[in-house]
């Protein structure tokens, strides 16, 4: 035990990795949790690609002298939120099919720019788009950490002030307008911050594991857990076990912490689904009322069983 | 005080998302408060109106007012006023809301963010429950109830809320008869006891015929305004349900009889 506190100590690279670890954790619980609500976990998968074709474009301006001072993020950051706004036009009258429509033509025509700008783009600086893809938790710099932190506290603050919005806009979209709830503003609110987060979170640890880690723990969750709190929280769990014990393989074996994160943060809703049949066939009979705490409990008891799984795994 | 008449519709004409028209040449004046009933059958326009004067669509021409606030220029105002209960497959089921959670709602939805419930929010959600008889399921998750048990969850929360206006789209369809009677013998016992006016969209008059005060009875424009028996008349039924439909007298009361007729329907 000491010695991994020593080497936490030791290592920077390390404390940055653990740091986004649980930044996007916060991330997934905040945001992967309300967009899966929403019948919109593809929207995490389109922001993230967007923010692909945005850095592609980044890159472009900035290397063909058009635009000297264009950071790349910022195209990343710009191709996210047209992607949210462009998702929340199409689902204004809260249709989710209309709004999955607009995610994937998003999700198209940005990685066509992508494709299409690579040729314009020297060879060498073609890997740092790929980055957006793969992506590499223990490569983070300081500035790295501090734009996803900021968005993770914004996104986390945005959260707890609004998250009953954010039900009742997916719950009852016209009930809520007709009440006087201005479920418009919320609703545009709720995507653009989440394609903020989640293009943050892509520079940090590749499109791919994005969407496993916004969409698996929080589609898990809603299988098992029934009130909102209780999602919010178990997704945070399971999201940080999965990248924790990514980052912990990858120490013994020769192998990319995201992807384990990305493979555990799968497997957790597959368990999910397991467990939800084998309880749906033991309860016949009416089941006795369950309080929230106990709720808690079972998430916790359910992502220690992950934990325990992946424990084994690694034994052999 | 002469006081302003519940809806006013003048020369009203709403197209449906598509471009067709859905309601064409509507004239009508509704006093208030009152109990009024919108009937017809599918697709005759009755839920474009409720949401033309909410303020949901806006009107293609004319205009139509509640309580003297015009849709598209006061609709805030009228929002205030308005509690609203969508046709039940509007709510999604995705979310794992418990019961508490949708009555609450009723009452939140009226406040500002963070929007906590108080000790008094829950007391009077507790209440509204408590007439549907669904106050046991306090705490059960809402997508596990039965239909009619979560149009009864739905009808709660409208009398948690707060508001003088009650506005409910088709709260009868497809639900068992023990729910529609619970459903019918809380709104009328509740307009009685409040000043608050209750507007119903459905497309079976007969389980409320006896307690709405009026009915606007629409095919795309209005046919028939006025008290339930005096639109259950045999030419107009004919005109808007077809050849099949019968005016049946009943203790003093005129009910129509349609080939859909029923208590089970699910449309």
């Amino acid at each position: 035990m000491i010695e991994i506190i020593q080497l936490i100590m030791d290592s920077p690279f390390l404390q940055r990795a653990l740091l986004a670890a649980v930044l996007i954790a916060v991330v997934a619980a905040a945001s992967g949790t309300f967009l899966v609500f929403r019948g919109l976990s593809f929207m995490a998968a389109g922001v993230a690609h967007a923010a692909l074709g945005g850095t592609a474009l980044g890159i472009f301006l900035q290397d063909s002298g058009l635009v000297p001072w264009f950071n790349p993020i910022l195209g990343a950051l710009l191709f996210s939120v047209l992607v949210a706004a462009f998702t929340g036009y199409a689902g204004e009258s809260g249709l989710t099919q209309k709004m999955e429509v607009a995610v994937g033509v998003s999700f198209a025509l940005s990685m066509s720019i992508a494709v299409f700008l690579m040729y314009y783009i020297p060879p060498y600086r073609v890997p740092q788009i790929w980055g957006y893809l793969i992506g590499d938790i223990l490569l983070l710099n300081n500035i790295d950490i501090i734009m996803l932190a900021s968005t993770a506290v914004l996104l986390g603050f945005i959260t707890l002030m609004f998250n009953k919005e954010f039900v009742y806009v997916s719950v009852d979209m016209e009930g809520s307008i007709a009440h006087g709830m201005n479920a418009r503003a919320y609703h545009y609110l709720m995507l653009i911050v989440s394609a903020l987060a989640i293009a943050l979170a892509t520079k940090a640890v590749g499109a791919i594991l994005v969407y496993a880690i916004m969409v698996a723990p929080a589609a898990a969750s809603n299988e098992l857990v029934k009130s909102v709190r209780g999602v919010i929280f178990s997704v945070f769990l399971i999201a940080l076990v999965s990248e924790l014990v990514g980052l912990t393989t990858s120490f013994v074996v020769f192998v990319s912490p995201s992807a384990i994160a990305g493979i555990l943060a799968a497997l957790a809703y597959l368990l999910a689904l397991q467990i939800k049949r084998v309880r749906d066939r033991v309860h016949v009979e009416p089941k006795a009322e369950k309080t929230e705490s106990d709720e808690m409990i079972d998430t916790f008891k359910a992502s220690l069983v992950i934990d325990q799984e992946n424990n084994h795994s690694h034994d052999h | 005080m002469t006081a302003e008449p519940l809806l006013e519709a003048q020369n009203l004409a709403v197209r449906y998302p598509n471009g067709e028209m859905a309601l064409h040449d509507v004239s009508f004046k509704i006093k208030s408060p009152s109990f009024m009933a919108i009937i017809g059958p599918n697709g005759s326009g009755k839920s474009t109106l409720i949401k033309a004067f909410l303020g949901l669509i806006r009107p293609f021409r004319g205009t139509i007012k509640v309580n003297g606030f015009d849709s598209v220029k006061n609709s805030g105002k009228i929002r205030k006023m308005i509690r609203y209960v969508p046709q039940r497959d509007r709510i999604e089921l995705t979310v794992p809301m418990k019961v508490k959670d949708i009555v609450l709602m009723g009452r939140l939805l009226k406040k500002l963010p963070p929007r906590f419930a108080s000790s008094k929010d829950i007391k009077i959600s507790r209440d509204a429950l408590e007439q549907v008889d669904m106050v046991d399921l306090w705490n059960r998750p809402f997508p596990e109830l039965s239909g009619g048990q979560r149009q009864r969850v739905l009808v709660a929360r409208a009398l948690a809320s707060d508001g003088s206006i009650l506005v409910l789209d088709e709260p009868l369809s497809g639900t068992d008869v023990e729910s529609q009677d619970l459903i019918v013998e809380a709104l009328d016992k509740y307009h009685k006891e409040n000043d608050v006016s209750i507007i119903m969209v459905t497309h079976d008059l007969n389980p409320i015929h006896t307690l709405v005060e009026e009915v606007l009875l629409l095919k795309n424009t209005v046919i028939g305004i006025g008290e339930p028996c005096s639109v259950m008349d045999p030419e107009l039924m004919k005109k808007v349900y077809g050849p099949t439909a019968r005016i049946v007298e009943y203790a003093g009361h005129r009910y129509c009889m349609t080939r859909d007729s029923g208590i089970d329907r699910h449309d």
